[in-house]
């Protein structure tokens, strides 16, 4: 902080006399900085001694005869002008926040839109106001309060039919300026336009397409018909979407719709019931007619094998039998006879107890009680 | 010190004159200047104005869209139906001088205040007229033709309200809904409606189910007896098969068949202890019993 003229500001000192010529009043002073803060200071002290009712070391303008009044006038408008100049600053200037705009007014015209960051507006020939502009506001419509006329939400569609709808209406501002200059009540007149949008919306639809498959549709036609609604008021506002919250049948009714759904569930459950019976029987039969199919193959092959068999046996005796047909034949009849004869019960008669004429001891027999003995001797 | 005190006093003035006759219109407003109840000027762009002091006053409106609500009124459509309808207006104080100018005269210094009364009025007056008109029914209210008819209410309104002053910008109706007497009664009919639904979705599935077990036997039955069919034809094969190898076979000698066969068949019926066979010693197999034929030859 040396005032010496050394250093590297040594030949500064020479080139700074051109600029010393503006500052009459300070001659001789080398550092071309330092003066002017001792300068500033010493004013600060005289201004501040003046202020504390004291007498100034000197007067700017020099002595004059006007005595005490006059100098502490001045003083005082100085300082005054101080605090104004700081109020009418902080009057002008003013912040915005990222989610805000400001409207300027010059005169009470519209003149500019600020954006977010420090904004000058200097006082009072603009005016300004700050709105938030890209922060999303909500209207709830059919919430059952009664404030709106007819806000619960029950809405007549073009079937005389009843429904419940509950819905969201997400906005924000797209122009600052229409929103501020062309609506007097934006947040009631984006609820207003929104239940009217809706209600004729409803009001041109059917009840069933509109609980289930129509929604989504709904809601996208609610919010091309608010906000085209909105903008024909110029109103600034941007409709960002409408939640479509609740479509359903009055709580009146709802029981009666609940026993559709559950009748077109029982439906389906009769249905699938019968085909699993068709399916049961189906099967039961098919294993059926197999089995009666395989039987007869069975059968065929049955009586075929043994058909072949006691022919090729037949045939066999046969050509034994031709070879010696009289022997062979009494040999087969006695062989017989003799199986036959020897397992069965036999009751021999001879002719003469047979009696003339067949009328001998034939008659006579006990043919019942023949029948049940071997029947007796069985048990 | 006197002169002094005396210039302030008449900067004082002349500043309190200054600003006393300078206005400023925001961009929100509509502007009169009145003196002494006369209309002196009519501000309808924003900006600065100037009057004269003390003896000019200003009177400002609201240039933006007002809004205006109708209370809810009972309706007649021509096919006789009531209907509870309410609506909404949005409207503004026209731009321009005479409109301006039109509005005072028409509302006085009731302002805004007094204009939404009448206008309201206006507004139930042409919702009657036109949800009431010729060939306007509760279907047309209740159907996408809406619109028009909001349209031409607003059309209407519009002309009427042109002797306030006041433009109408938009008129919506919001709720268009049944009196609360005749509620009950829809939602009677809702829940009919869905009671037939229901029924009929049952009924259906009763019937639905009825037709496959149907089928289902009826298939069943098809099923098994075509296989008895067939079933009966491989047997009659078999059986043809049967006689065709007997015949092959036993042909070759009919008599020896005929011996051979009735052999077997002795052998088989005359069989274990069911029978009881009461004979004569006389048949061929015993032509020894009785010792006759012994000498062998002399029997034949």
């Amino acid at each position: 902080m040396a005032n010496n003229g050394g250093g590297p500001w040594g030949g500064g000192g020479g080139n700074r006399g051109g600029g010393d010529d503006r500052r009459p009043g300070r001659p001789g002073q080398d550092g071309p900085q330092i003066p002017e803060i001792d300068e500033i200071m010493k004013k600060g002290q005289e201004q501040l001694k003046v202020l504390m009712g004291g007498r100034g070391g000197r007067t700017p303008n020099g002595g004059d005869g006007g005595g005490e009044g006059p100098k502490l006038t001045k003083g005082t408008l100085g300082i005054g002008a101080l605090i104004a100049l700081a109020l009418w600053a902080f009057n002008s200037f003013y912040t915005v926040r990222p989610e805000e705009q400001s409207v300027e007014l010059f005169l009470g015209e519209f003149s500019s839109i600020g954006g977010p960051g420090l904004n000058f507006a200097p006082w009072p020939v603009v005016t300004y106001e700050v709105i938030p502009v890209t922060r999303e506001q909500s209207e709830d419509i059919g919430l059952g309060r009664s404030g709106s006329s007819g806000g619960d939400g029950l809405m007549l569609t073009t079937d005389e039919n009843i429904v419940d709808i509950d819905f969201q209406v997400v906005w924000n501002i797209s122009n600052a300026a229409d929103f501020l200059f062309n609506l007097r009540d934006g947040p009631e007149t984006v609820r207003a336009v929104s239940e009217s949008a809706m209600r004729e919306i409803v009001a041109g639809s059917e009840l069933a397409p509109l609980l289930n498959r129509d929604r989504a549709a709904t809601a996208q036609r609610a919010e091309e018909l608010i906000q085209a609604t909105l903008d024909s008021y110029q109103s600034g506002i941007n409709v960002v979407r409408v939640n479509l919250n609740k479509a359903d049948p009055p709580r009146e009714v709802i029981d009666a719709f609940r026993d559709v759904q559950a009748a077109e569930q029982e439906r389906d459950r009769l249905e699938r019931q019968a085909d699993a019976y068709a399916n049961r029987v189906l099967a039961g039969a098919r294993g059926e007619a197999a089995q009666v199919l395989e039987q007869a193959e069975s059968y065929r092959a049955q009586v075929v094998n043994e058909a072949e068999g006691e022919a090729s046996r037949f045939t066999s005796v046969l050509a034994e039998y031709e070879q010696a047909p009289e022997v062979t034949r009494r040999r087969l009849y006695i062989e017989t006879l003799e199986k036959v004869l020897g397992d069965v019960d036999k009751i021999i008669l001879d002719e003469g107890a047979s009696g003339a004429g067949g009328q001998g001891v034939v008659p006579y027999l006990p043919l019942n009680e023949l029948r049940r003995t071997p029947a007796q001797g069985g048990n | 010190m006197g002169r002094g005190t005396i210039g302030l006093v008449v900067l004082v003035v002349a500043v309190f004159g200054a600003l006393s006759s300078i206005f400023i219109v925001d961009e929100r407003e509509k502007a009169l200047v009145l003196q002494f109840g006369q209309i002196k000027q009519v501000k309808t762009e924003p900006g600065l104005g100037f009057k004269i002091p003390f003896i000019q006053e200003v009177v400002r409106y609201d240039g933006r869209i007002l809004s205006l609500d109708t209370p809810a009124i009972e309706i007649t459509p021509s096919d006789d139906r009531r209907l509870v309808v309410d609506a909404f207006a949005r409207y503004r104080i026209g731009d321009t001088e005479e409109e301006i100018i039109q509005f005072r005269q028409a509302v006085g210094p009731g302002g805004v205040r007094f204009a939404e009364d009448r206008l309201a009025s206006i507004l139930i007056d042409e919702i009657r007229g036109v949800l009431g008109s010729e060939g306007v029914t509760s279907n047309t209210i209740l159907s996408a033709e809406r619109g028009v008819l909001m349209n031409r209410i607003r059309a209407q309104a519009d002309s009427e309200a042109a002797s306030l002053g006041l433009d109408v910008v938009d008129v919506r109706l919001k709720q268009t809904n049944l009196p609360e007497q005749n509620l009950a009664a829809t939602f009677d009919r809702m829940r009919a409606e869905r009671e037939r639904e229901a029924t009929d979705e049952r009924a259906r599935g009763e019937e639905a189910a009825q037709r496959v077990r149907a089928q289902a036997d009826r298939t069943v039955v098809e099923l098994v007896s075509d296989a008895n069919r067939e079933a009966e034809i491989v047997r009659g094969e078999a059986d043809a098969e049967r006689n065709r190898i007997f015949a092959d076979a036993y042909g070759a000698d009919e008599d020896f068949f005929r011996f051979y066969r009735s052999l077997a068949a002795y052998e088989r019926s005359l069989r274990g202890n069911n029978s009881t066979l009461v004979i004569t010693p006389d048949s061929e197999f015993f032509e020894f019993l009785d010792g006759a034929g012994i000498s062998g030859l002399s029997a034949n």
